[in-house]
């Protein structure tokens, strides 16, 4: 083989990988334009407005930009989250939008950042499963990942929800490759990497339970024996530099925990340890404070993910069980010995990480009002198991076929195709109605509504009245923008999606036009509706596959003709 | 092929399967276009009088859209219950039925594409002799605070309010408005969301440190005095209120009473008037609470 093949078949993966990215990014810079703001984006594009003037005033003048009185003024803004993804949206709007002006709309520039840690989870859930199961598993698990419909919706946003599963899922890889002998360079990586999740998402410090839970899982007796005797038992370095490097990374990051460390660090503990409760719907009933129902977080995960993919992933899960390396196993492995224990060591990680993210919602006292973004973290390693399931698969049904047609790949193709095919076809069908999509075991759409499953939350849904509001709404109407956030209807407005003339306005009783975002407990709030327009008769709906997901009011007789 | 491969293949097909299910279930519903087709045999099985009934509720709301506020009066949409219509219409999709009717029988059933259009007929219809949510704006209110009555003027052009998710439920420009404890201390008609979040068409009353008294001259009365009595779902669920009484009484004489607790929902009461059938007088309703912090009780009631 000659030293160019060799090169390329070593950048095969690699390379596939990048393809993953920039089809993702890709993918998702097509698809966003027709997706409204969700209320949360809104927040955080004022934050990243804030960020951006201090990144403005660190460029020109570095000493004024470190003073307490800088900080707090421009970091002060949803100081309840780290600072390390609101700052790249506003180094994205910055140079991408204004300075270059190379993306035209701010609210894409804005989205750029989250969109590429989602692609970047994508295609690290590839190499991940090429390396660790087989290039076409890999391939299957990014697809699976990414062709969810809360996972793709979730991909497009300016928020850090596809980010932390990112950060985790790569702080975990460098972490695994560190197990496998990776050397020092994968342990300062893993370090990093941690430090740059703590900045991500608060989520980030779930996982170091996880590691260590790992650690001592895997020191189970066949290869603590083994290790013993290599004189090699001792903590993984890694999580040594993720406790030493990830939070100096985390605190260098976050200008607003520069001053009053302490407390302020303890204000951003507090938030998120005791969380106001946000109204959440589940089988019928919205759920407002404790007890929130046990079973919401495994009930959602069956009626949103698709099912081939979490029967892949129970069958990974049931092809890992069977490959334990008990003692049995381990002596008959012979020169597979290293390899049987490298996968169990892998799967035990992956499972831990499904368990930590779920972990939360084991208790009735977590909240339950973001849905399945919360435990968001766990749907990349369901799809590596998914890939371990898919390749046993794939394996078994290659043995049935003949030794061409095992050659040509054919069972693997087409079994690949057949598992992606439904994931595909509803996620992009779902696109814009990613939150309220669900999975056709439970009927669709329609099943979700009949179940009394949460219809869409954010009011991102906006976007889809936007023609209508558009075509319809009277002139310089004041429109009431009920769930969507001010901030988030400004960028809309910013961008061209709405008309200039319309202004937003969170009063019903002032407003000429009103956009209605359901939820059972919004309810109350389209009866207002009704009494004040002296109407029931919604001017438009938008509908995904027959159910109404938000729809719009107008004054009778103001609608422009 | 060995039948175990053959088993294997399951797990693909059950791929395919789920996409089958993909296509069978986004194409289940009605549509707008459905709706819109449907409409001329909708308005053909609906009388007036009758409420239009959606199975399952989610879809109302396009119902809504495609045939419009003439089709959907509020005080059948956001009605108090079902028992005092002679008939009403259901539009059945997916196989649904409207749990409030499902028992009537049904008098005509057409099929207009995906939908089902059933006009069923109440077996034990209960109408009313009066409706007093219609009569408010002829009502006189008083709010009686340390044996003073203090009058609840009615205002054509009172202030609207509209409060939102976190606030109250919509204040209606025409309304008797007390003085004094603050604009939510008024009587008008309004709509509240039900324990159900459903909508129910109603008296505001929400009472003050005093009594709040509400005077109905000249009803026609019947058998009994019916109704419901709630609160929005929104302050009911909290269960922290004390509770609300509401007195009755006809022309000076007490016919009875109803205490109103919080997680009672929309709560239905009966109180029999003998001896009035086919007489007139005058209905007074006395509301009060101990302590009247976020107490915005909503009333109906009929003579029957």
């Amino acid at each position: 083989m000659s030293r160019t093949a060799r090169a390329l078949r070593a950048a095969q993966d690699p390379l596939i990988a990048l393809a993953c990215f920039t089809g993702t990014l890709a993918l998702l810079i097509h698809t966003s334009g027709d997706l409204g703001y969700a209320r949360d984006e809104g927040f955080y594009f004022r934050a990243a407005a804030d960020y951006q003037r201090w990144f403005e005033l660190l460029f020109r003048d570095p000493s004024a930009a470190i003073t307490k009185a800088a900080v707090d003024r421009h970091w002060r803004a949803n100081h309840e989250h780290p600072a390390l993804v609101k700052s790249l949206f506003a180094l994205s709007y910055k140079f991408l939008h204004q300075d270059l002006g190379l993306v035209r709309e701010g609210g894409l520039a804005y989205r750029l950042p989250g969109m590429a840690f989602s692609a970047l989870g994508v295609s690290v859930t590839y190499l991940w499963g090429a390396r660790a199961v087989s290039r076409l598993g890999g391939l299957v698990a990014a697809l699976l990942l990414l062709m969810q419909p809360q996972v793709f919706y979730h991909s497009h946003l300016a928020c850090f929800d596809m980010a932390v599963l990112t950060m985790w899922l790569v702080t975990t890889y460098a972490y695994a490759r560190t197990l496998e002998g990776g050397g020092v360079g994968w342990v300062l990586l893993t370090g990093l990497l941690y430090g740059l999740e703590l900045d991500t998402k608060h989520n980030a410090w779930l996982l170091p339970p996880a590691l260590v839970v790992h650690w001592a899982v895997t020191r189970v007796p066949p290869l603590l024996r083994a290790e013993l005797a290599g004189g090699r038992l001792r903590p993984p370095a890694a999580l040594f530099a993720m406790a030493l490097l990830g939070p100096p990374v985390f605190l260098a990051l976050w200008p607003w925990l520069w001053f009053d460390t302490a407390s302020r660090f303890l204000g951003y503990a507090r938030f998120h340890l005791h969380h106001d409760y946000y109204n959440m719907e589940f089988l019928g009933t919205t759920y407002f404070r404790p007890p929130m129902p046990r079973a919401y977080a495994w009930v959602m995960t069956a009626a949103t993910v698709p099912t081939i993919a979490l029967l892949l992933a129970a069958l990974g899960g049931l092809r890992s069980l069977r490959e334990l390396p008990t003692r049995a196993r381990l002596d008959a492995a012979g020169a597979e010995r290293g390899a049987l224990a490298r996968a169990f060591s892998t799967r035990c990680l992956w499972l831990l990480c499904i368990g930590t993210s779920y972990a939360p919602w084991l208790r009735t006292s977590t909240p339950i009002f973001g849905g399945t973004k919360h435990w968001i973290t766990a749907y990349s390693f369901l799809c590596l198991f998914a890939a371990v399931g898919f390749d046993w698969v794939a394996r078994r049904l290659a043995e049935g076929l003949s030794p061409r047609l095992r050659r040509l790949r054919v069972a693997e193709l087409c079994a690949a195709a057949l598992v992606v095919a439904a994931p595909i076809a509803t996620t992009l069908h779902s696109h814009p109605f990613g939150l309220s999509a669900y999975v056709p075991l439970f009927g669709g759409q329609p099943g979700g509504a009949s179940l009394g499953l949460n219809r869409s939350f954010w009011g991102y849904t906006t976007g889809s009245l936007l023609p209508a509001l558009n075509e319809r709404a009277p002139s310089r109407a004041a429109v009431y923008l009920h769930d969507t956030a001010q901030d988030a209807w400004d960028r809309t407005s910013r961008d061209g999606r709405a008309r200039k003339d319309l202004r937003g306005t969170l009063s019903i009783v002032d407003s000429r036009a009103a956009l209605y975002h359901h939820e059972q407990h919004m309810q109350k709030v389209e009866y207002q509706l009704w009494m004040e327009y002296g109407t029931v008769a919604p001017e438009a709906v938008a509908l995904f596959d027959g159910v109404p997901v938000a729809w719009l009011y107008v004054r009778p007789g103001q609608t422009r003709r | 092929m060995a039948a175990r491969t053959l088993l294997w293949w399951l797990v693909p097909i059950a791929g395919l399967a789920e996409l089958g299910g993909h296509f069978h279930v986004s194409r289940r519903a009605p549509g707008l276009a459905d709706w819109q087709a449907a409409r001329p045999a909708v308005e053909a099985l609906r009388r007036p009088g009758e409420p239009l009934l959606v199975a399952p509720r989610w879809a109302e709301p396009v119902a809504r859209h495609v045939l419009g506020d003439a089709r959907f009066p509020l005080e059948e949409v956001a009605r108090a219950d079902e028992s005092r219509f002679e008939a009403a219409l259901e539009v059945s999709l997916l196989g649904e039925s409207a749990p409030e009717i499902a028992s009537w029988p049904v008098l005509e059933e057409r099929r207009a594409g995906k939908l089902l259009l059933r006009r069923r007929k109440n077996p034990a219809p209960r109408p009313a002799l009066q409706d007093l949510v219609g009569r408010v704006p002829d009502a006189t209110v008083v709010d009686v605070v340390g044996g003073v009555e203090r009058p609840c003027p009615w205002d054509a052009h009172a202030r609207r309010e509209a409060g939102g998710l976190h606030g109250d439920q919509a204040y209606p420009a025409a309304r008797h408005a007390c003085p004094g404890a603050g604009a939510w201390h008024f009587v008008g008609v309004t709509v509240i969301e039900d324990e159900q979040w459903r909508p129910r068409r109603c008296i505001w009353a929400h009472p003050a440190q005093g009594v709040l008294r509400i005077h109905f001259p000249d009803v026609p009365l019947g058998a009994a005095l019916t109704g419901h009595a709630g609160l929005p779902q929104w302050y009911e669920r909290e269960r922290r209120g004390a509770p609300i009484q509401l007195r009755f009484s006809i022309d000076g004489a007490e016919v009875g009473s109803v205490t109103h607790k919080d997680g009672d929902g929309w709560a239905a009461f009966e109180l029999p008037t003998p001896g009035r059938a086919g007489q007139r007088g005058a209905l007074d309703v006395s509301i009060s609470a101990p302590r009247a912090q976020q107490r915005q009780l909503c009333f109906e009631v009929a003579t029957r």
